[in-house]
């Protein structure tokens, strides 16, 4: 029995992959959102000369970026109920995807506050600046220009993550497309089509990370 | 809730025996890839167009969808080719050629991250192409390559955990028995999330280290 290829049914469903696509960038853009601030603070605690700090700043990067996102998904949705804390998958989805992603912008961030010149923090003292005004205006807007290419390459791979937050249920592409799947079978052309999605998605990320990159880039 | 330390050590047992898998799968992924992704790297830098376009195509699509979405492409969608493949062999190629992508990346970059002398210095020697790449390029490539090579194998270990949504036995599928038996999500999870760790870190903490040297070294 050949398989025939129906290209069609990827029109009739156009809709519902359409909702699933609009999904993974909401879940994507909530979770690079929110992700960016996490990893400021960590990398903060990670520079800081307080040990404390320090160590629960490596423990949380080390935990995350060592363990696989799939069983920390898990951890949140079927582990912590055993605890009584309850959380609806996309909660429990976009927790593990924001504190994953924090964890790698931490390292990023880190390095990126590291190689930021010393003098730069001499001369905003002495022009008066505090220590919090120094790190807002000086240090925090350097950084940033030098970490967004590491950055960037954090959100690439965080959307291509985002795909594993279906198996505990959120209704993003992947999901649609599995659904589909165990719906008409027409498994060759359900996930060719997901993969042409994702590639755009990514496509479309990648052209803005590059133009916002470019605005930001040293002028020499 | 009470946490059950008793249902750790009885299950120990049937979790290392994933780990075997978990790490047979990771050993074929990255002997795979990186034999496919020299080769990749290699075609990506290719005068020919004939080679490079192709070779670019097969990067970019391994790299920029996810390695799940790979998975059930190979498992579920080329049974319709008449290529069937059960869930660990399925789970092994889609992986390999994930890393293949990857690994193909880091070849290129570091042979472009080369003085462009070091290739006319070669050829004025009167050296060809596989002597030249042999003797002068890949082995000062290699430096370059450890530290994100070790970065990718980590990532790697810890993505052969997606194997188990496939289906395939390894250390997640293994745990995600127990919890149908024993309903302790928690405590397997958390054990899971540990064995991985011991697997991982000193691999991370190599490659961190790795990358300070290399800065201080060039």
């Amino acid at each position: 029995m050949a398989y025939q290829l129906d290209p069609y049914i990827i029109i009739r469903y156009l809709p519902l992959f359409l909702k699933g696509v609009f999904l993974t960038v909401e879940i994507s853009f909530l979770a690079i959102l929110i992700g960016l601030p996490i990893g400021i603070l960590a990398a903060v605690a990670r520079t800081s000369r307080l040990k404390i700090l320090n160590l629960a700043g490596a423990i949380y990067v080390e935990v995350f970026r060592n363990t696989p996102l799939l069983i920390q998904i898990f951890i949140i949705f079927f582990g912590l109920p055993g605890l009584g804390v309850k959380l609806s998958p996309y909660i429990s989805g976009l927790t593990a995807l924001v504190l994953y992603v924090g964890a790698y912008n931490t390292e990023v961030i880190r390095a990126g506050l590291e190689a930021v010149p010393r003098g730069q923090i001499e001369a905003a003292k002495s022009l008066g600046l505090t220590g919090v005004q120094t790190f807002l205006h000086v240090i925090l807007p350097q950084t940033f220009r030098i970490s967004l290419p590491a950055l960037g390459n954090n959100w690439v791979a965080l959307v291509k993550n985002s795909s594993l937050v279906s198996v505990i249920g959120m209704v993003e592409l992947t999901w649609v497309t599995f659904d589909l799947n165990a719906l008409t079978f027409r498994s060759f052309e359900l996930f060719g089509a997901a993969t042409i999605f994702y590639l755009l998605l990514i496509f479309i990320l990648i052209n803005i990370l590059a133009f916002v990159e470019k605005r930001f880039a040293y002028k020499t | 809730m009470n946490f059950d330390l008793e249902v750790i050590a009885q299950n120990l047992p049937y979790l290392l025996s994933g780990v075997k898998f978990t790490i047979a799968l990771a050993c074929l992924v990255i002997v795979l890839g990186t034999i496919l992704g020299i080769i990749l790297g290699l075609s990506k830098l290719s005068k020919n167009l004939l080679i490079r376009y192709p070779a670019s195509f097969v990067v970019e699509i391994t790299r920029d969808t996810p390695i799940l979405m790979q998975m059930f492409f190979i498992f579920f969608g080329l049974p319709a080719l008449g290529i069937r493949l059960k869930t660990f062999p399925s789970a092994a190629l889609a992986m390999s050629l994930f890393a293949a992508g990857n690994a193909a990346e880091i070849v290129r970059g570091a042979i472009e991250s080369l003085p462009t002398g070091q290739f006319d210095a070669a050829r004025s020697l009167g050296m060809n192409y596989l002597q030249t790449m042999v003797y002068v390029i890949l082995p000062q490539a290699l430096r370059r390559m450890i530290p994100p090579a070790m970065g990718l194998f980590t990532t790697l270990i810890k993505d052969t955990s997606l194997a188990a949504i496939i289906g395939a036995f390894e250390l997640t599928r293994a745990g995600q028995e127990i919890i149908e038996r024993t309903f302790h999500s928690l405590e397997i999870y958390l054990v899971i999330a540990a064995i991985y760790f011991i697997i991982c870190y000193p691999l991370s903490y190599y490659t961190r280290k790795g990358e300070k040297q290399r800065v201080m070294g060039f």
